[in-house]
């Protein structure tokens, strides 16, 4: 039985059956058919080779459109497979943490809501390059229509905004891709997407060429990440996406970028990946900064845990173009965690908003006292988003830094700082490879202060400070009015000057919450079994960047001295350290 | 000769459903005069099935565009004509069953669905065609009728207005492709497109470059094409005419002659060929410098122009109308790209991108109109005819979904579809426009057609939310209601299905676009049989085997 | 205009007729092109447009006949024919189309029908 296949097509199912149900039954099915997600996954994680954890497997290829060579295959490695199963996780969270906030065109938003699962699910199995396009923008429609149906006030301007920005970006990826297939298939003679066809055409590209891909695939996945100077949309999406949708957008959306730039510019352009790993670096710190010092200063949660997200996903960029092992297995372990950390805060906010039909700091506070299960799940995933030791956040965001700290070159290994003291010593031959150094740690380190320093300051205000009910004011009662129709608990509660005093959490919001709880604990005390299985995959990836960057800087060295670009020395330096073994 | 007559057995079958319906449409009986639509549709199934089991390729450098081009014609044509039921003679029997006397000399449906099968047949004839004098009338026969067609489909004044501006220009464009094909004649001296690409191939591999006379004859015969498939500096009728026409006409006027356009156009460049590079013919894989960047600035301007000018309307059908614009410049992207290496495939051939690309577009934009025809609107306070008008502004499709989920649900696929999200059909159409153009190292154009997809994108979203995300009901003081002939909404159903099941599993009719845009070298075909006894010979015998020699593909 | 066809006469065609008499017909065929051309443009009369186009067709049609004799063949002369043909259909539309408008509008004025903006 093919387990990965049924895993794609249930949800797909799933949501068919609910369009076809009444409405009234649209979230039972759809819970249901989450829920069932789980056994074809746990079935895969049994079958699962983890010893060959970078090998693809449970290959699955079928002919899709043959006069392009377009195929519909699928396999999974283990980054997969950890993404799949975040992937699943978060399915039956965000239908159940659905129930009560949306009330109208039911049936529509759950079959939309399956619908993206199996988009997100298809892009992290997908092993045609087309197929992977394929999913990756079919994400959009379905967030589209969650924003721009169930959002509040200026959620059209808000789904618009996303479908363009991320449209346009992926268009030129998928014009990098075709480029990349165009001299595949020059090579090879016959069309194919194929990825590993294409990825060895891609590496085999002139440096000038992989230049142009890079970039190309870059915009795409920049976007999508986002990568600084492309955030823009995502706060707005964020904060107007009903709570499931931004769910769903940070832990798994946002993370189709940051997989891309795995999976596509490091193995397909590698060389390109390593000259210009400093400048997204530069990116990355610069978001890390500039995205936690608009967090400081937001007054809205929900926007403030959106800049959080552009600022966490600057670590998750610097430790993929530190490009050593510590530095990407770190990259996919911060995937995993940011979309367990966020998609909780998200949660919560979401849980307060539905009680206090605001998101403004001055209509919160005190909420200890009245909500203390809340204010203890809060407190915990405010933790873990802050990375504290022992909490899932940590041990990711330690090995981003590292990662980067250590791909400085020769002075920091000539200072022995390699610490060595990551999982498995065979990864270390690539500690000290990359483009990146010291400085970028230290950037992005303050980056890290200043992210305590906006969630400490959000927590203290909600959890603790004065108590505040709900409807305290007449701002907060026009403020629900103007959501309009999608929001009918808003135009009830604030008709009455002081609302009633919250209720805590019920069973059913600790059922959403307990799960990512348990895998916060569990990331973040004993992570080491992930982290072992990222070993091989994150190996291959480094040895092919070396590979490749050490033989283009042979390919560069000059007949003539005089003529060596002005790169070509200093690279030739670091190869000869990595080379030579004797320097370790 | 019998290669001629039997290449044309889908036109003389269509040309005889043409007799039968004229005289059929004038009868006195009710249900008699009704029969022209089946007719129509038989005729054309069997055009089309005869069009698919023949297998005589042309003596042109695209000899199996033929055969392709007419199934294509049959098939979007079958659909179209689904849309086109209830479009003549309404009020007149609308008249009738209120009990007046049915007037033959008023009615024009017999005209309507004869002018109908006239222009399909010239799209047919368009792709069959190998000789100047050939496509020449194949054009014209296209684009005559629809100019009555226009002018018949409502009883407006809009619509005539829009009969007599699509008139003057298209008769100003074509005169400007007759100009251009005298000056082709003159510099080769014959009207067969075999003899003719042999002789200005043949003048630039010695010389390098295709002459003079030839250049400004093929220039000035792509301008006037440029007419037919609405490309700028051509495309100023556009949205007038597709606004004034009644919404079946108007798919009709955004599929037929376009494609006859294409495949004229992709004729005519065959003739020049695709041989160019920096140091003249041989050197390259591109067209005649001259000639290339001509069609390169009509190509961006068209799609930019048409996305542009998409965004700032209000009005359904010239949205629509300038995204046909766009499209027609993203199509020109693949006549650009050309044919490619030999053995191409559809990865890598302009020209079967092109031609793939009609299909998908066909599909697609047959299901946006019609949405727009199955849906009128109607005047709450009277309930005569003439209160009875066309949907035009996209308010008036809010809340579809809770209404007529199925137009809604057409509607959304087909717009996602012509905007090119994947895995619906008009993705596939677009990535071997892609492919190709890269192939042939147009990589800016491929940029910018990559850039305006996503300009178009913001239009498009405007077509999908508003029938299906937003709620309400229109602010028109109408109400919009199904028309009463459901065969309209049935073709948008049909190509609905169509854009989603062909997006899975296409790979047919892709591999039949591969086959069909399959180039090949111009031979001299003609020379012998001309100065024997044939100098008047529209139809050129295409060539033996063994004459193709060296040069065949 | 003159080296055009001058450089046309040079690239060896089968027999060619004297340049002076070719060029003459092109030229008298281009300016009726042309004129037409400006015409349709500038003119807002309808059936002056109308005769414009029908000019743009004659220029086209004398062109023919002129690289007709030029080249010794029929086809031009053939096309001809077809030409004067489909000018004949395309002159029964236009004069349809303008006497259904002038009934409504009274009027041959092509500025007068402004009910499409585009």
């Amino acid at each position: 039985m093919n387990w990965m296949l049924l895993l794609l097509l249930l949800p797909l199912a799933g949501a068919a059956l609910v369009a076809f149900m009444p409405e009234k039954s649209a979230r039972q099915v759809a819970t249901l058919v989450t829920l069932l997600c789980c056994v074809p996954f746990l079935a895969m994680v049994g079958q699962f080779d983890w010893a060959r954890s970078g090998v693809d497997q449970f290959q699955t290829t079928a002919v899709w459109f043959e006069p392009l060579g377009l195929s519909f295959r699928l396999a999974a490695d283990s980054i997969t497979m950890l993404l799949v199963g975040l992937t699943v996780l978060l399915g039956p969270i965000c239908v159940v943490a659905s129930y009560t906030a949306i009330s109208e065109r039911q049936k529509t938003y759950y079959a939309w809501l399956l619908v993206l699962q199996t988009a997100m699910t298809g892009v992290f199995l997908a092993r045609d390059m087309v197929l992977f396009y394929v999913f990756f923008e079919f994400t959009l429609v379905p967030m589209f229509v969650l924003i721009s149906l169930y959002g509040s006030t200026n959620r059209k301007y808000a789904a618009v905004k996303f479908f363009l920005y991320t449209f346009t970006g992926s268009i030129l990826t998928l014009a990098g891709l075709a480029y990349v297939a165009l001299e595949a298939a020059r090579a090879n003679g016959f069309w194919s997407f194929d990825f590993e066809a294409l990825k060895t055409a891609a590496r085999g590209m002139t440096f000038d060429q992989q230049k142009w891909v890079f970039i190309a695939l870059m915009v795409g996945f920049a976007v999508k990440v986002p990568v600084f100077p492309f955030h823009t949309w995502l706060p707005l999406a964020h904060t107007e996406a009903p709570t499931a949708g931004s769910v769903v957008l940070a832990g798994v959306l946002l993370k189709l970028g940051t997989y891309g730039i795995f999976r596509f510019a490091l193995q397909f352009t590698p060389v390109a990946a390593y000259e210009y790993a400093p400048a997204l670096a530069v990116l990355g710190v610069v978001g890390i900064i500039y995205a936690g010092l608009i967090c400081w200063v937001q007054s809205d949660i929900k926007k403030l845990v959106a800049y959080s997200s552009v600022s966490h996903l600057g670590f998750c960029v610097i430790g993929l173009f530190a490009l050593n092992g510590v530095g990407l297995s770190g990259s996919v372990m911060y995937m995993i965690n940011h979309g367990l950390s966020t998609g909780a805060l998200f949660l919560l906010i979401g849980m307060i908003y539905e009680r206090y039909h605001t998101r403004e700091f001055k209509k919160l506070g005190g909420l200890a006292s009245q909500m203390p299960v809340w204010s203890t799940f809060m407190v915990f995933f405010a933790m873990a988003s802050v990375g504290l030791p022992g909490l899932n956040g940590f041990i990711s965001e330690f090995m981003c830094l590292l990662g980067t700290f250590q791909a400085g070159g020769t002075t920091w290994t000539e200072f022995g700082m390699i610490p060595g003291r990551f999982g498995d010593a065979s990864l270390l031959p690539g500690a000290t490879f990359g483009n990146l150094g010291p400085w970028f740690a230290a950037f992005a380190a303050v980056g890290m202060v200043v992210t305590a320093i906006y969630i400490l300051y959000m927590v203290g205000k909600i959890v603790w400070g004065e108590f505040k009910a709900p409807g305290h004011s007449a701002h907060a009662h026009n403020h629900a009015k103007g959501h309009g129709h999608d929001n009918h608990h808003g135009a009830a509660h604030a008709d009455h000057a002081h609302g009633p005093l919250p209720r805590d959490l019920s069973g059913r919001e600790i059922a959403v919450l307990v799960p990512l709880a348990v895998a916060c604990l569990w990331l973040g005390l004993y992570p080491s079994p992930v982290l072992r299985t990222l070993e091989e995959p994150v190996a291959m990836v480094v040895t092919q960047v070396r590979a490749d960057v050490l033989r283009n800087a042979q390919a560069a060295l000059p007949a003539d001295p005089q003529t060596a670009d002005a790169h070509t020395p200093a690279l030739l330096q670091q190869a000869a350290t990595i080379t030579e073994p004797g320097r370790r | 000769m019998n290669n001629v007559i039997a290449q044309l057995w889908p036109e003389i079958a269509l040309f005889v459903t043409t007799c039968l319906v004229m005289v059929v449409g004038l009868s006195k009986d009710r249900g008699t005069r009704k029969l022209c639509a089946p007719i129509s549709a038989i005729g054309i199934i069997v055009a089309g099935y005869l069009a698919a089991t023949t297998s005589v390729d042309t003596a042109t450098t695209l000899p199996f565009m033929a055969k392709y081009g007419k199934v294509l014609a049959a098939g979007v044509g079958l659909l179209l004509l689904m849309l086109m039921a209830g479009t003549a003679d309404r009020q007149l029997e609308d008249a009738v069953d209120r009990g007046e006397k049915f007037e033959p000399l008023r009615s024009t449906r017999a005209e309507f669905y004869a002018f109908f099968l006239f222009s399909l047949m010239g799209l047919m004839l368009c792709a069959g065609a190998s000789d100047l004098i050939f496509l020449f009338l194949a054009l014209e026969l296209t684009s005559l009728p629809t100019y009555v067609m226009v002018a018949l489909s409502t009883r407006r004044d809009r619509s005539m207005e829009a009969g007599v501006k699509y008139f003057f220009l298209g008769a100003m464009g074509a005169a400007m492709f007759l100009f251009g094909f005298a000056l082709i004649y003159g510099a080769t001296g014959s009207t067969a497109l075999a003899d003719v690409a042999y002789t200005i191939q043949n003048r630039a591999a010695g010389t390098g470059s295709i002459g003079p006379l030839a250049l400004t004859g093929l220039v000035l015969s792509l301008l006037g094409v440029m007419f037919k498939i609405a490309a700028v500096p051509m495309h100023f009728y556009t949205a007038d005419v597709y606004q004034g026409a009644a919404s079946s006409v108007t798919a009709f006027l955004a599929f037929v002659p376009k494609c006859a356009g294409f495949f004229a156009i992709m004729l005519l460049v065959g003739c020049a060929g695709w041989a160019f590079g920096p140091d003249g013919y041989g050197s390259g894989t591109a067209l005649p410098p001259e000639l290339r960047i001509l069609l390169w600035t009509i190509a961006v301007l068209t799609m930019t122009v048409g996305n542009v000018l998409a965004l700032l309307q209000t009005s359904v059908k010239r949205i629509l109308a300038y995204s046909s614009i766009a499209h027609s410049g993203y199509m020109l992207v693949g006549v650009i790209a050309g044919p490619g290496p030999a053995e191409s495939t559809l990865a890598s051939n302009g020209l079967a991108a092109v031609l793939f690309y009609l299909l998908t577009y066909g599909v697609m934009s047959v299901g946006t109109f019609s949405v727009v025809a199955a849906l009128e609107r109607r005047r709450r306070a009277t309930a005569a005819d003439a209160a009875i008008d066309e949907v035009d502004h996209i308010d008036e499709l809010r809340g579809l979904w809770k209404r007529q989920p199925h137009l809604a649900a057409v509607m959304v696929i087909c717009a996602l579809g012509l905007l090119g999200l994947p895995p619906l059909l008009g993705f596939l159409g677009k990535l071997p426009l892609f492919t190709s153009a890269l192939g042939a190292g147009e990589i800016v154009l491929v940029v910018i057609l990559g850039l305006n997809s996503a300009i178009a994108a913001a239009y498009y979203l405007r077509l999908v939310s508003v029938p299906f995300l937003e709620s309400g009901e229109p602010s028109t003081p109408d109400a919009v209601v199904p028309t009463p002939f459901p065969s309209r909404a049935l073709a948008g159903v049909v190509a609905a299905v169509l854009v989603v099941v062909a997006g899975l599993a296409g790979g047919t009719l892709g591999s039949h676009a591969e086959r069909a845009g399959t180039f090949r070298f111009p031979t001299k075909t003609m020379e012998a049989t001309r100065h024997a006894s044939q100098p008047t010979s529209t139809v050129s015998v295409p060539p033996d085997a063994a004459e193709r020699g060296p040069n065949a593909r | 205009m003159n080296t055009l066809f001058c450089t046309l006469a040079q690239s060896g065609w089968p027999e060619p007729m004297p340049t002076g008499t070719l060029f003459h017909y092109l030229v008298i065929s281009a300016a009726m092109f042309v004129i037409g051309l400006i015409g349709f443009v500038t003119r807002r009369n309808l059936i002056i447009m109308f005769l414009c186009t029908e000019l743009m067709f004659q220029a086209a049609g004398l062109s023919l006949i002129a690289f007709s004799r030029f080249h010794l063949n029929h086809t031009g002369e053939t096309f001809v024919i077809f030409v004067l043909t489909v000018a004949a259909a395309e002159a029964a539309l236009a004069l349809a189309l303008v006497v259904l408008l002038f009934r409504r509008k009274e009027s041959l004025d092509a500025e007068r029908w402004a009910e499409l903006r585009g």
